[in-house]
């Protein structure tokens, strides 16, 4: 029970967070949607867990449901850095586009 | 025949001198690209009589590459030769390199440090890391030539214009043999010598160039 609380108040610390940055724009819509689904999701995990360790141990997982969203989390990380991987190659790309451009610009 | 020679440099102010000087005796226009250089690379080659262009932000020898190809191609080149700005390369190989493509006989000359022994390459770069080298080359690109990572080549106009590779960083060398291959152009190798200052590119380079190979097939 203490866990949860104090599970739920640091959520809460980053969910205002995430509010005052949109409110200063300094986040774009797309990456607030993303982060605030997110952090419910993980709000709802921690409200809900008795209820995801009975699904989880159904499903046949002998992990606790914690665990089992632990290497979710792990799994879910991994997709992203791979995915941030593959964006920042083709801004490398476009950042030699312009690079080119530039010199070739410049010279003719 | 027009003959541009292009020379990718970053950083080579204590030799794109003598390199300029020695390539223009052979060729009709050299383009020097600086890299971004901190020292002054470009300067010095335009001292020489060097076409010079720079850019703004280093992006790697595929990169400044593919910019001299293209100033060369836009200002009329009937062959184009890429040319290293280190001093390992011997401008009088060059007419070796370039005379097939005048007579006819191919479309994309690579110069090949194993078809004689006058290169002397570090025993562990010959023995080890050239035939993983190929190896890699043939099993990704399905290529076979005895030297695929060689830099000094020449290509007719009509190949520059086909061949339009992607990379930046020295997994160019791995694409532009791809693109030669996969646009069905005619290829010959021949003898060049090259003179080591220093190892040159480390068996951690085959890696990144391997990662780059990868990654480009992931973004493609």
């Amino acid at each position: 029970m203490f866990q949860e609380i104090i599970a739920l108040i640091i959520i809460a610390f980053f969910l205002f967070k995430l509010f005052w940055q949109k409110k200063n724009q300094q986040i774009q819509k797309s990456e607030f949607i993303f982060w605030l689904i997110f952090w419910i999701m993980a709000a709802l995990i921690i409200l809900l867990i008795k209820q995801i360790d009975l699904l989880v141990a159904q499903l046949g997982f002998t992990g606790s449901g914690i665990d089992v969203a632990f290497y979710l989390g792990v799994a879910l990380l991994f997709y992203l850095i791979f995915r941030v991987r593959l964006k920042m190659a083709k801004l490398d790309k476009q950042i030699t586009k312009l690079v080119e451009k530039i010199a070739l610009n410049n010279k003719n | 025949m027009k003959v541009f020679c292009v020379i990718p440099a970053w950083n080579e102010s204590k030799r794109i001198g003598n390199v300029v000087k020695s390539v223009l005796a052979v060729v009709d226009q050299v383009v020097v690209i600086d890299d971004c250089s901190d020292d002054t690379t470009g300067e010095i080659a335009a001292k020489e009589g060097a076409t010079v262009l720079c850019h703004l932000v280093n992006r790697d020898q595929g990169a400044a590459l593919r910019t001299g190809t293209k100033y060369a191609l836009q200002n009329g080149a009937e062959i184009i030769v890429h040319f290293d700005a280190d001093g390992q390369m011997r401008a009088q190989d060059i007419p070796l390199v370039i005379q097939p493509i005048i007579d006819k006989e191919a479309d994309v000359v690579f110069g090949s440090r194993f078809l004689d022994q006058k290169t002397k390459m570090p025993t562990f770069k010959r023995y080890v890391i050239m035939p993983l080298a190929k190896l890699v080359n043939f099993i990704f690109l399905h290529v076979d030539l005895t030297d695929p990572q060689s830099g000094f080549r020449a290509m007719s106009r009509m190949a520059a214009e086909k061949i339009d590779w992607q990379q930046d960083g020295k997994a160019h060398c791995s694409e532009i043999l791809s693109l030669v291959t996969k646009k069905k152009l005619r290829i010959k190798e021949v003898p060049i010598t090259i003179i080591y200052h220093n190892f040159g590119q480390k068996f951690s380079g085959g890696i990144r160039i391997l990662k780059d190979m990868i990654l480009s097939k992931l973004i493609n």
